[in-house]
């Protein structure tokens, strides 16, 4: 019996029983579906992420101290490390970076307040993350080494404090923890909290970008929380990150006192956490797929002590053991193929729909697919084997005699 | 053709042993038509499973054309049923969801046969029983009569060395049973070799030689002095 009389006969049976073969194949289905849909949201979402990435560049690094209780106060950061730093030939621009939080700022009604908080940055920081500027210009050189009071503010903020946006010259105020302090606005940046917002659904802090030096004064503080470094040769990125970890230990005599990582690690970071998060679902899914199959192993067993009869005669009329077997087993075979197909179109589908409600767009590889149905043929096969064989080694006389 | 030699077959069932067949010595020459008769339990069926290779004796040799068909092992066995054994059941045994058209072609399909090669063959079988008209019905949608030809159509597709059939008229009519025996007597003139069970003397008087059975043992083995020829030419 050649395989396409094998699949024609198949298929006849289980047309012939539609909906025992749909409620049999269901397990396949749901198992296929989930599995599809939530590796094709999981490529998406981390597709998604590595792209919002690229758009900050992937030569940055970010050193900063590692916090250990021993950690002593020659092991900060300070500014003189970020003159240091410049001096490494792969470096393109270097930043500090401290940030305070606490800061209030006065509205147009002075008794009220918005929260905030201020990022001291150099005249570099600029061309590392460009700022969305509306209106003015942002912090430069000649704001640093004056130690200007000066501030650049975001569009919302402008609109709480003077009810418009293009407030360059204006003054601020703002409630520090010594007081309040007057700064002159420079610049307005697009709302830089948009993303964040509209995920929360409540008001973000804002955030006042001031010249380092204004920062440290301020705070009377010399030591930074970062450094932020672009490096020319992104190539060469792990190993510029190596060399400024030497020049800082050297410089501060101490040893393993620095985390110094690159975005790459971050994105490579969360994309493992996507990874095991996919990983985890997709294996409680391929336990419904493992229910599944248990499903079409007992509607074989089933279809086999029903047709008994029929595996007498056919086997009066020459049918071989392994005839009989290569019936059964295509028959299991197709039910989880043509569900595992099924599976791959609704899971497709329900992907879609959980992408449009998430914002992501769902991926789904050939490779996914192609591993799909070869899961699911895998599982009717097993499905298959046990009721399969059952069948081929019936006695013809006890068959034909079973009622 | 046949040749059988003290043939064996013992049924257990826990304690309980029933000798179907106790040394049993056939034989049966190409272009016989041989009647097997004898009470209920008398062996008849028995003997015709081991004859059809569906079964196998506890001892003794079974020659089917020469060959010993007691050494054949399981694949072996299916083949011989496939292209040299044509059974007739007594419950027709057809597939249910087949036509009567398929349900021939179901011994061409496990002997590898091309579509169309079947498709002639089967109707030219289904032609010579006389049921050119009903190819395309369902087993359901035939009469008793009417599926017994479509089971000897079936039986004789792969032009077997010899016909066997089980009581073939058992479940039939006196009208349908006559029919039958009518193709049967064709078929024996046109040179086929048969081995039929029967209760009936009437109708074992169309065959040429009949062989009582009792209690598992061959009693008498007779040939038919003047069969019936069914159209009313009695030889
Ligand atoms: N599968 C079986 N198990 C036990 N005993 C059986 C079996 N088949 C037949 N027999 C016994 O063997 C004897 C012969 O049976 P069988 O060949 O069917 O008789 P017949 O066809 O002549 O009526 C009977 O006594 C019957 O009960
Ligand atoms: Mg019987």
């Amino acid at each position: 019996m050649n395989i396409f009389e094998s699949l024609k006969s198949a298929l006849r049976n289980l047309m012939s029983n539609k909906m025992r073969s749909f409620l049999t194949m269901l397990g396949i289905i749901i198992g296929i579906a989930s599995v599809i849909m939530i590796t094709s949201i999981g490529a998406g979402s981390r597709a998604a992420i590595t792209s919002e990435f690229d758009k900050l560049g992937v030569g940055l690094l970010t050193i900063q101290m590692k916090g250990s209780n021993d950690a002593k106060l020659r092991d900060f950061l300070t500014l003189d490390d970020v003159e240091l730093i410049k001096k490494h030939p792969e470096v393109k621009n270097v930043t500090p970076y401290f940030e305070a939080w606490g800061a209030s700022i006065k509205l147009k009604n002075p008794k009220e307040e918005k929260s905030g908080y201020i990022i001291g940055i150099n005249e570099e920081y600029r061309f590392m993350v460009p700022p969305d500027l509306l209106y003015g210009r942002f912090i430069i050189e000649s704001d640093c080494k004056a130690k200007s009071k000066v501030v650049v503010i975001d569009e919302v903020l402008a609109e709480k404090v003077f009810g418009r946006k293009d407030v360059v010259g204006e003054t601020i105020t703002v409630r520090l923890w010594r007081g309040n302090l007057k700064f002159t606005v420079i610049g307005v940046t697009k709302n830089s909290n948009a993303a964040l917002e509209s995920i929360m659904g409540a008001e973000m802090p804002s955030a006042l970008y001031m010249p380092i030096q204004t920062v440290m004064d301020i705070y009377l503080v010399d030591y930074l929380d970062y450094i932020y470094v672009s490096v020319k040769d992104p190539e060469k990125i792990d190993q510029t990150a190596i060399e400024l970890n030497k020049m800082l230990e050297m410089k501060h005599r101490n040893e393993d006192a620095y985390y110094i990582r690159s975005l790459m690690d971050e994105i490579e970071m969360i994309n493992q956490v996507l990874g095991y998060i996919t990983a985890f679902i997709s294996f409680v899914a391929g336990i419904s797929l493992f229910v599944g199959g248990i499903g079409v192993m007992n509607i074989m067993l089933v279809t086999v002590t029903e047709r008994t009869r029929e595996i007498g005669i056919r086997k009066s009329l020459g049918a071989k053991n392994k005839d009989i077997r290569k019936q059964f087993l295509i028959e299991a075979v197709i039910l989880t193929v043509i569900g595992g197909i099924i599976g791959i179109i609704a899971g497709f589908l329900g992907g879609s729909l959980v992408g449009m409600l998430m914002d992501v767009t769902p991926k789904v590889s050939l490779f996914s697919i192609l591993v799909t149905v070869g899961v699911s043929s895998l599982v009717g096969i097993i499905a298959g084997v046990y009721p399969a064989n059952k069948a081929a080694k019936l006695d013809p006389i006890e068959a034909l005699r079973y009622e | 053709m046949i040749k059988v030699e003290s043939l064996n077959k013992i049924y257990e069932n826990g304690r309980i042993q029933v000798a179907a067949l106790k040394n049993i010595n056939l034989t049966v020459s190409q272009g016989e038509f041989v009647a097997i008769m004898g009470a209920s339990g008398s062996g008849k069926s028995t003997l015709m499973n081991i004859l059809g290779c569906l079964d196998r004796a506890n001892s003794g040799k079974y020659f089917l054309e020469q060959v010993d068909v007691s050494s054949l092992n399981d694949d072996e066995l299916a083949k011989i049923r496939n292209l040299k054994i044509g059974f007739v059941f007594q419950a027709f045994n057809l597939l249910p969801k087949l036509t009567a058209l398929e349900n021939v072609e179901l011994p061409m399909i496990y002997a590898g046969a091309k579509h169309k090669e079947r498709r002639e063959k089967a109707l030219a079988a289904l032609d010579k029983v006389g049921l050119s008209d009903r190819v395309l019905h369902l087993p359901n949608e035939l009469s008793g009569g009417q599926k017994q030809r479509v089971a000897i159509a079936r039986a004789l597709v792969n032009s077997p060395s010899i016909l066997l059939a089980d009581e073939p008229t058992g479940n039939l009519d006196s009208k349908s049973s006559e029919e039958i025996m009518g193709i049967f007597q064709k078929l024996n003139d046109e040179g086929v070799t048969i081995v039929m069970v029967t209760h009936e003397p009437e109708i074992a008087h169309h065959t040429k030689r009949i062989v009582t059975f009792k209690d598992g043992e061959i009693i008498t083995d007779k040939f038919v002095d003047n069969p019936i020829r069914v159209g009313g030419d009695a030889l």
